[in-house]
């Protein structure tokens, strides 16, 4: 049996604009295991943010309870979230967030500040997850010296500098070109096939959540369903298509000729 | 990258708006400096002032219980019969201050009771009609018998100078023109250590001692004449002297008068026996006035006068260095007062700067201090990551700050104290203390030292309220902000 590293049970989450309540998320209820590769879809005003925001500690349910690793995070202070965000997680976002000021490898390092590395242990751990990214040579480069997708491509790098256990990316291929949305997926599914580690990607993408294992769709504030993407298909090494067995670099199924990466179409059941 | 480099990347990320805060605070900085180095400088002015006068005030005080007992006599001049030949003024003159008279180059050895006797004889002295005349010193030793004296100080003056002829009324008349003048003093040690006989504002050197001779004591002013000091040697007359210290004026001894032993006085201007003022010193100064009496009865040719005049003059004096005291500390107080309303106002000035700067950093960099959260930052190290920013800003602008003071602090301190006019005059006394313009101001190490800790003591607080609300910042809302 997997191992839960993630459950919401009833979760709501509401909004004060002016004298008006808005109801992000309602009654909301989600299990997310250890190595899963998970995408939220959903239109604008859906709650997919909020879902992401309230997972990543970054915000606090109203109601509910959002068990991380068994811990129920929604009732620990401010000084403990920060301390599971910096261990635990790891945050993609749509516009990058680097510190204009900093360069690649120093944006990278800026989570590990204070966890005891040296400077040195830093800088190697900072050049090692650049290369992961495919980013060598490009180290000393401030972020307005990088195209967007590298930029993402350091946002990533930055997100696995603590060894995170889960990666939440919200519209992590939002600002980036075809070809770089490709190199962002493949990346975070190579992560997640290689690490284990858990992803949740917030998208609009159907592309891109077709690449997933789980798509849930929300709406109002509420998962209205879920999918299986073709990531799972990847993962058990079987062709969604034909059910033959396939590698995991495979773009095309051996036996049945059909393409394994590409459009959300192709999401298989629920 | 640590957070002090992080700070430094940030002041230099918007350069313009760096470089415009640090010459505000800067400025800010320089007043705040340049206002105390002002009023310190003024503080030491007056203080020096206060200690000058404080000085003066006590020696005219002791002067003034001194004179209280004091009385001079001379000869009276419609006593120059009185076994004195009136001096021969036919082509030599006695040339005492205020003497009349023509030729001769002062009171010179040898002159003395020219063509009618010797020196030491009666009828020889010339020493000047409407001057002092000379005495015979032998005839006054009684003078310390009389009931209620308690010292005799027999003195010698004679003033030496060129002649200079003046036409007056159709006549010529030659007159001279002192250089300085010999004060033969009687330098007993129990005269000169109980008795107002020396002048006591000893500025360079030491006074006369009971013994000396060979010694002068001069007058600033005779420093410069003679070009001499301590420890040099003068000609006086063809003689040599050596300079045992030099005293500053205080208003009551002639400013161009040396003082020497009397005797050596004596020898120098061919005056042995002789001298021209007999002062009398009362053992009480209740009794002065019967000491005076009974002088005037033992020697009907002596003119004799007690202290009263002069104690009016000494105490007309130290009123006016009273007032002008009182005047200095007001003024004083009266600029501190604005000084330190005005230094309240550059404080103010510099936290509103860099609390206004820093709110409007915070504001504009809410997305970043939301992904410092995001990827683990504690609210803490949001804050002092902040709150160093503004530290620094203000210990770069306290940098500037001393550095425009250290060129600008007079002119600065010079615009913003007040000066001595728009607190009225202080009387007849130069109060440099208000003119700020007209003292050196210094920038003290400590001075330096407090600027920068004012730099960060209010870069401190500037920054303490923005860098608290970026820390209170919830991550979730500063993602959202754009």
């Amino acid at each position: 049996m997997s191992e839960i590293v993630m459950k919401l049970e009833n979760l709501s989450k509401n909004y004060t604009l002016g004298k008006r309540s808005v109801q992000a998320l309602s009654n909301l209820n989600l299990q997310v295991n250890k190595g899963d590769f998970v995408a939220i879809m959903g239109p604008s005003g859906s709650g997919k943010t909020t879902l992401l925001n309230v997972l990543g500690c970054l915000d606090k349910p109203t109601d509910g309870k959002v068990l991380l690793d068994g811990v129920d995070i929604s009732k620990l202070p401010e000084k403990e979230l920060c301390k599971i965000r910096r261990r635990k997680l790891g945050f993609v976002f749509q516009t990058f967030n680097l510190l204009p000021y900093l360069n690649a490898r120093e944006n990278v390092e800026l989570p590990m500040e204070g966890t005891g590395l040296s400077r040195s242990e830093r800088s190697r751990r900072a050049k090692e997850l650049l290369q992961i990214v495919n980013l060598s040579g490009r180290e000393e480069h401030r972020p307005h010296r990088l195209s967007a997708g590298e930029q993402q491509r350091v946002a990533i790098a930055r997100a696995l500098a603590n060894n995170p256990a889960i990666i939440l990316a919200d519209e992590p291929t939002g600002n980036v070109d075809a070809k770089n949305k490709r190199e962002i997926v493949t990346l975070l599914a190579n992560l997640n096939l290689k690490q284990e580690t858990t992803i949740i990607i917030v998208t609009h993408d159907g592309q891109v959540a077709a690449h997933t294992e789980r798509v849930l769709l929300l709406k109002d504030g509420k998962i209205l369903k879920e999918k299986q993407g073709l990531h799972s298909a990847k993962k058990k090494l079987m062709c969604p298509h034909c059910g033959s067995k396939i590698q995991i670099n495979d773009t095309i199924c051996p036996s049945c000729q059909k393409a394994l990466n590409t459009g959300g179409e192709k999401i298989v059941g629920t | 990258m640590g957070i002090v480099t992080r700070a430094v990347r940030n002041i230099s990320r918007r350069k313009m708006r760096a470089l415009l805060v640090i010459i505000a605070l800067g400025f800010s900085m320089a007043i705040m400096i340049s206002i105390p180095a002002g009023i310190t400088a003024n503080q030491e002015s007056t203080l020096g002032l206060t200690e000058n006068l404080g000085n003066t005030i006590s020696q005219t005080q002791a002067t003034i219980n001194q004179t209280l007992t004091q009385i001079d006599c001379t000869l009276s001049s419609s006593m120059e019969g009185f076994g004195f030949a009136p001096p021969d003024m036919g082509n030599s003159s006695s040339m005492f201050p205020g003497g009349g008279g023509a030729g001769g180059s002062g009171f010179t050895p040898g002159q003395f009771g020219n063509g009618t006797g010797r020196p030491g004889e009666f009828g020889g002295g010339a020493f000047g009609s409407g001057g002092t005349t000379a005495m015979n010193e032998s005839l006054y030793l009684d003078l310390s018998s009389v009931e209620g004296v308690a010292a005799v100080s027999p003195s010698l003056q004679v003033s030496e100078g060129t002649n200079q002829t003046v036409e007056m009324m159709g006549r010529s008349f030659t007159r001279l023109v002192p250089d300085y003048v010999i004060e033969g003093i009687s330098v007993t040690s129990e005269l000169v250590g109980n008795y107002p006989v020396l002048p006591t504002n000893i500025i360079a050197g030491r006074n006369l001692q009971a013994g000396d001779s060979g010694v002068v004591l001069l007058s600033e002013n005779n420093t410069a004449f003679f070009d001499a000091e301590v420890g040099d040697t003068i000609e006086i007359l063809d003689e040599s002297f050596e300079v045992i210290g030099v005293y500053g004026s205080s208003g009551i001894e002639d400013a161009t008068t040396l003082y020497m032993n009397l005797s050596d006085a004596q020898a120098l201007t061919s005056n042995i026996g002789y001298i021209t003022t007999v002062t009398v010193f009362a053992e009480n100064s209740n009794e002065v006035t019967e000491v005076a009496s009974a002088i005037s009865t033992l020697h009907p040719e002596l003119s004799v006068t007690t202290g009263q005049q002069r104690l009016e003059q000494l105490e007309s004096l130290q009123e006016s260095y009273e007032t002008a005291l009182a005047s200095a500390e007001a003024t004083l107080a009266q600029t501190q007062s604005v000084a330190f309303q005005e230094i309240i106002v550059a404080v103010a000035a510099t936290s509103l700067i860099v609390l206004f700067v820093m709110l409007y950093t915070v504001r504009e960099r809410t997305k970043e201090i939301g992904t410092l959260k995001a990827i683990g930052f504690s609210n803490w190290t949001v804050m002092s990551q902040f709150m160093l920013e503004g530290v620094l800003l203000s210990l770069i602008a306290g940098v500037v700050g001393i550095a425009i003071a250290s060129i600008a602090a007079p002119t600065l301190s010079g615009l913003l104290l007040p000066t001595a006019s728009q607190f009225g005059s202080a009387g007849t006394f130069s109060l440099a203390a208000t003119s700020t313009s007209s003292i050196s101001i210094a920038l003290t190490p400590e001075l330096v030292l407090i600027a920068l800790g004012a730099a960060v003591l209010l870069g401190t607080l500037g920054s303490l309220y923005p860098a608290w609300r970026a820390s209170r910042t919830r991550p979730a809302e500063a993602m959202r902000y754009e």
